[in-house]
This record gives C-alpha cells, structure tokens and sequence, in this order.
C-alpha cells in the first residue's frame, strides 16, 4: 500500500487529503466521518484497497461490493431528497398561487397570477402560456391573453431582469398585470386572433382536447391533423402542451404551454405539475368571470332600479298633479254654479231696479264680489289649462307627419303603405292641432276601410296662395257622386269605429276653422280628400281663439 | 220670435236663465234632465238648444248625441261650468261651448251667433 494515503490515520493536517474541502476542519480529527465522507469515494483509499491482500477471493473484493452498495443508496438518497425539495417548493408554490386565485375575484388577476406561475422561473418555468376562453355565448374558444418572450433577445431581457430583481411570484404577477398586460395582449393580438376556434369544431384539436377533458402533450404539431395549418405556422412550435380548464363539467377554456425560446423538452413532470394547477385556475377564472358577470347585472339592475324609482317619482308626481286638477275642477263646478246664481240674479235684480233706488249699491256689491270670485276661479283654471294649449301656430308638415306616426300601427295591420309629398317652404297655420289632427286620422282611416285589402296612401301639402292645401289620396275603388254628396252629412256611415262621429265632425271642425274639405274621387282609381287651410291671421281667427 | 230649451239640473240656473233669456226676446222653455228634454224636443219645436253637460242622469254629451243624430238642424250651446270637456272629442259636435257665468253676455253673444248661422 502506498505510503502517500491516510485513510488510515487518526489526525491528519489538510495538505495530506487533496479532497478536503474549506469547512471540513472537522474531519481532520474525526477518522471514521472522513473516511464514510470522503475515503469511499478517493481514488487513492481504492487504489490502496485494491493492493490489499490482492486477488478476487479476498475481503477487499468484497468490501468493493459494500462501497458500491453504500454509493449507490447514498446517490439514491440524494436524488430523493432533491426531489423532495423541489416538490416541497411546489407545494409552497402552488400554495402561494392558490392563496392569490381563491381570494381573488379579478379575472385580470387570476390570469396575471396563473400565466406568470407558469412561465416564472420560480414557478413552472415554461417559455409561453397562452391561454384560450370560451366567449360569452358559449360561441367560440378565443385566444384571450398570452405570455412569454417572442423571440431570444426578448427573452434574454425579461431573464435578466426577472435575475436582477429577484421578484416575488405575487410581485411578478402584480406587474404583469398592472404594466404588460395590455402589452402582451397587443405583442399577440395576431397570434390570439388566429387561433380562436368555434366551439362547433368539434374535430379540431383545440376543441377535442376541451371536449374531452385530457389534457394532451403534442410532441409534433406539425403533424396534428386536428390543427390547420396556418394556426400550427402562427405558434410556430413542434412540442406542446394543451390543458383543458373545466370547473364543475363546465368548459372554460384551454391552456397552451410551450418552450419556444430554449426548446427544452416538456417533462412528464411538466404535464402533471400544470394538469394540478389547472383545476384551481379553471375554478378562480370562472369564479371570477362570474363575478364580472354579477357585477355587470348589477349595474343594470342598479340603473334600472334607479329609473324606477324616477319613474315611481313621476307618476307621484304626477297623480298629485292629477289630483290637484280634479279638485280644482270639482271645486269649479260646486262653486261655479252658485256664483253664477248669486251674481247672474245680482244683475238680473239691478237691470230691474231703478236708478234712484238706495239698494242698487247693495247689489252692485254682490255682482262685484261675486265676478271677483269669478275671476279668481278662472285664473285657477286657466292656469293647469294653459299648460297644453292647442290652438296655436302650428307647421303643417309636422301635423301630417305626427299623425301618420301615430297611426303606423294601423297602416301596417291593414297592410297599407304611404308616403309624403310636402311643400318644404309652408308658413305656419293657427289652428287647434288636436281637432285638425282628429279631421287627419277620420280621413286615414275612412281611406283605409275603403281599401280592405291594402293599398296606398298619399299625403301632400302644398300652398296655394292664402290657402295650405293638405291632400290625401288613396288607390281604394273610389265613390260615386252620390256617395261623395252625403258622406260628410251626420252620422253617414254605418261604420262608426271608436272614433265615432266620421266625416261629419270632420267637416264641422273644418268649418269652424273657416277650412274647406274638397272630395275628388274616381270610381276604380280612388279619392283625393283636400283640406284646405287658411293662413290664418291673428285678426280674422277671433271666434276659434274664443272656442 | 226663437223659440230655446234650457237644460240643467240646477232650478235656480234655469230660472235665471230663462229670466234673462226672456228679457232678450226669446220664448224659453226649461228640463231639468236630459229625459224631459228628450219629452220636451219631441213634442215642440225649438231652434235652439242651452245644454249643461254635467247632469244627473243623462249626460248632456249623451244627449248632444242624440239630438245631432236625430235632429240635424237643430243648433246647440253647450254651458258648463267645466272648460275640460272642450278637450272631449264630443263636445265638438255641438254649435258652441259656453262656461257658466254670473255675466250673461257671453252666453247671449253666443246664441245670437248660432243663430244667425242657422238662419244664414
């Protein structure tokens, strides 16, 4: 045996063992841990172990078999032990991860957190996560959001900085969030779009692996049939990873991991370590979308209930106002008719009595009061009246058109369709828009039960020198003479629908308003009604003011 | 020398009307519904009808109706101490629309109108 070796020495000095490393002062004194640490794996203790009583009999033949033994399970116990680290910092990975998904209720959060644990060096470090979601509608699975360098430059830049600020997981997925976002999905916007697949593709790969819930790991996409071609270019990898994200048998969408940049193989591991934190990712994003979901409806049932409230207000409002008015009025009537007795006998008496007669002051007094009493009461009323007026200056054009607006319903049940021909440049008319609107809708609709199996209506206006003329014609069958002389007599028609009185009122709002109605008809091609309006002028309108 | 009807629910009304009527030249004849109205029309004849809308009974709207349908040339005021039936559709079938007043005037300008129409 070599003299050079000191396996068997009880205190060596450090320059005697060339395995010895800083820190291991200790071994120097203690024989039995240096030889167990270092002597079993020094070539020269086997080189010397070897000359030992030679041969393949002897004991060190078989205190080789021993080493080998002690080696082997002491590389078997670091192994596991190494792997018992890592699935310790797993553990308090996903543990960290988890925390941040079940509390959170931001899908932006859950997604930040989720995509940067699985493209983190300090998660599950894989090059690229993209992620796909079922829309809404349950109409499409569209790419959403996707992470990861683009190329190596890029990747290199993110290392670094990610090394030189040794960032937290919840850290990295904050600034994900609040900085990359909108970047990352902008640098993938392209790539997001191409991928997005209807959900009636069943047969594609995307679809399938969501359909059937198992996650795949694709090791050449190139040659996936489930896949087109220009979706296989657009990730531009041969090795993948799909994960479908499904919460209670509801699809939510599916998980792309790849490492594009250093190409390193995905790992079994891999696999099972991102089919673990898909479950609590699929549960926090649809936990979190259904919250954005409430949160939207609440908004609505928020604003909605806000208009009711308005609205409850108005009608409120509304009824006191009615309320207001129906006492006034019944407070009319019951004074009304009492004054008019005490005033109108008060004038009857003071005609009679003559003009020396000392109780003519006394009745003068009753007649003043009383039209004083008058007077207020009028000025009560007319005010809620004088809310709505509806003799006025009105625009003609606008009349014509209001009307047929509010008869839409009605032209469309009797399948009639009209059309306007009016003069853009009419002077406005003073007339009582409700009554003239009234004459309107009895013309409509005496055109529309003479056409009962549809037709056409037209309106025109047009100014004719002191007159507006407003035409109606309508392609109906048409009236004889006769009919034409008594359709505007009382209560011609027998057809008295609601509106009741027909043509004749018609004809006597119009003679009120000094306005003509000319009838033109032809039998089989229809009849052309004309009203024909005055201008009328402050001066010559008097008594329809009065009315 | 025209012969009216006043119709009101109210005898003091009628009285002052007629009264007043009468001092103006015309013949009054007065129902306190709108049946004895209705009697009254069938059996004389009168050019010119004073009718309040607010009765017991019938209406003075139901009965405008009936006299526009049955009796065409025969004008009528209405004379209400409401302005809001003015708004009614079928207040427009009568001649005039008068509102209660211890002051006659309008009443009397109004039934010398109409009748000047009818005659014209």
């Amino acid at each position: 045996m070599p003299s050079g070796c000191c396996w068997n020495k009880e205190i060596i000095s450090p320059d005697e063992c060339r395995f010895l490393r800083p820190g291991d002062e200790e071994l120097l004194f203690n024989r039995k841990k240096r030889f167990l640490t270092r002597c079993l794996e020094c070539p020269d203790f086997l080189e010397e172990l070897r000359h030992l009583n030679g041969g393949s009999n002897g004991l060190p033949a078989f205190f080789f078999y021993a080493i080998e033994e002690v080696l082997a399970l002491r590389a078997e116990i670091h192994r596991l032990t190494q792997q018992a680290a890592d699935r310790t910092r797993e553990i308090r990975f996903l543990h960290e991860v988890s925390q941040i998904l079940q509390t959170s209720v931001s899908l932006d959060e859950v997604l930040s957190m989720a995509l940067t644990a699985i493209t983190a060096g300090k998660g599950f470090g894989l090059n690229r996560a993209i992620l796909l979601l079922v829309d809404k509608d349950r109409q499409t699975l569209k790419g959403h959001i996707a992470v990861g360098p683009r190329n190596r430059e890029e990747a290199g830049r993110i290392w670094h900085e990610i090394e030189s600020h040794d960032y937290s997981l919840q850290d990295m997925g904050q600034i994900l969030r609040e900085q990359k976002m909108a970047v990352e999905k902008e640098k993938f916007r392209d790539l997001l779009a191409m991928i997005s697949v209807p959900m009636s593709h069943a047969d594609h790969l995307f679809i399938a692996t969501l359909n059937e819930q198992r996650t795949r790991h694709i090791r050449n996409l190139w040659e996936e049939p489930g896949i087109e071609c220009r979706q296989a270019e657009a990730l531009g990898v041969g090795e993948l990873l799909l994960v479908p994200l499904v919460s209670k048998n509801r699809r939510i969408g599916l998980l792309l991991a790849d490492n594009i940049i250093n190409g390193r193989p995905i790992t079994a591991e891999d696999v099972q370590s991102l089919e673990t934190f898909a479950l609590p990712v699929a549960f926090a994003i649809e936990r979190a979308s259904l919250y954005e979901r409430l949160q939207e409806e609440l908004e609505k049932i928020t604003e909605a209930n806000n208009r009711l409230r308005e609205q409850q207000e108005l009608i409120v409002r509304m009824e006191k106002m009615a309320l207001v008015g129906k006492i006034a009025s019944n407070i009319s009537h019951t004074i009304r008719n009492p004054l008019t007795i005490i005033g109108g006998f008060a004038r009857s008496l003071l005609k009679h009595t003559p003009p020396d007669d000392a109780k003519r002051c006394h009745i003068e007094s009753i007649i003043r009061e009383s039209r004083r009493l008058e007077e207020v009461l009028q000025e009560v009323l007319s005010y809620s009246e004088s809310l709505h007026p509806t003799l006025d200056w009105w625009d003609v054009n606008q009349l014509i058109t209001g009307v047929f607006a509010g008869m839409r319903d009605d032209l469309e049940m009797n399948r009639i369709t009209y059309r306007f021909d009016l003069e853009p440049n009419l002077p406005k008319a003073k007339l009582d828009f409700k009554k003239i609107a009234y004459c309107l809708r009895a013309l409509i609709t005496n055109a529309i039960e003479a056409m009962p199996s549809g037709g056409e209506i037209v309106a025109r206006s047009s100014l004719h020198d002191e007159r507006i003329h407003i035409a109606l014609t309508d392609n109906g069958p048409g009236m004889s003479e006769e009919t034409i002389r008594t359709v505007t007599a009382p209560f011609f028609s027998t057809k008295d629908s609601g509106s009741g009185l027909g043509l004749s009122l018609c004809k006597r709002i119009l003679d009120e308003h000094g306005a003509l109605l000319d009838i033109a008809s032809e039998l089989g091609r229809g009849t052309t009604f004309t009203i024909k309006l005055i201008i009328a002028r402050e001066d010559n309108h008097g008594s329809l003011a009065d009315r | 020398m025209a012969r009216l009807l006043i119709v009101d629910d109210e005898r003091d009304i009628r009285h002052l009307y007629a009264a007043e009527l009468e001092d103006e030249g015309y013949e009054v004849e007065s129902a306190g519904s709108g049946a004895e109205a209705v009697e009254k029309l069938n059996h004389q004849h009168f050019d010119l009808v004073v009718l309040d809308i607010q009765m017991k009974g019938e209406s003075g709207l139901q009965l405008l109706q009936k006299i526009v349908k049955e009796r065409t040339d025969l004008p009528v005021i209405l004379c209400t101490a409401f302005s809001c039936y003015k708004e009614d559709f079928s207040s427009w079938l009568a001649d005039g629309y008068v509102v209660k007043s211890s002051d006659l005037s309008e009443l009397k300008g109004e039934i010398a109108r109409v009748l000047k129409k009818k005659l014209s």
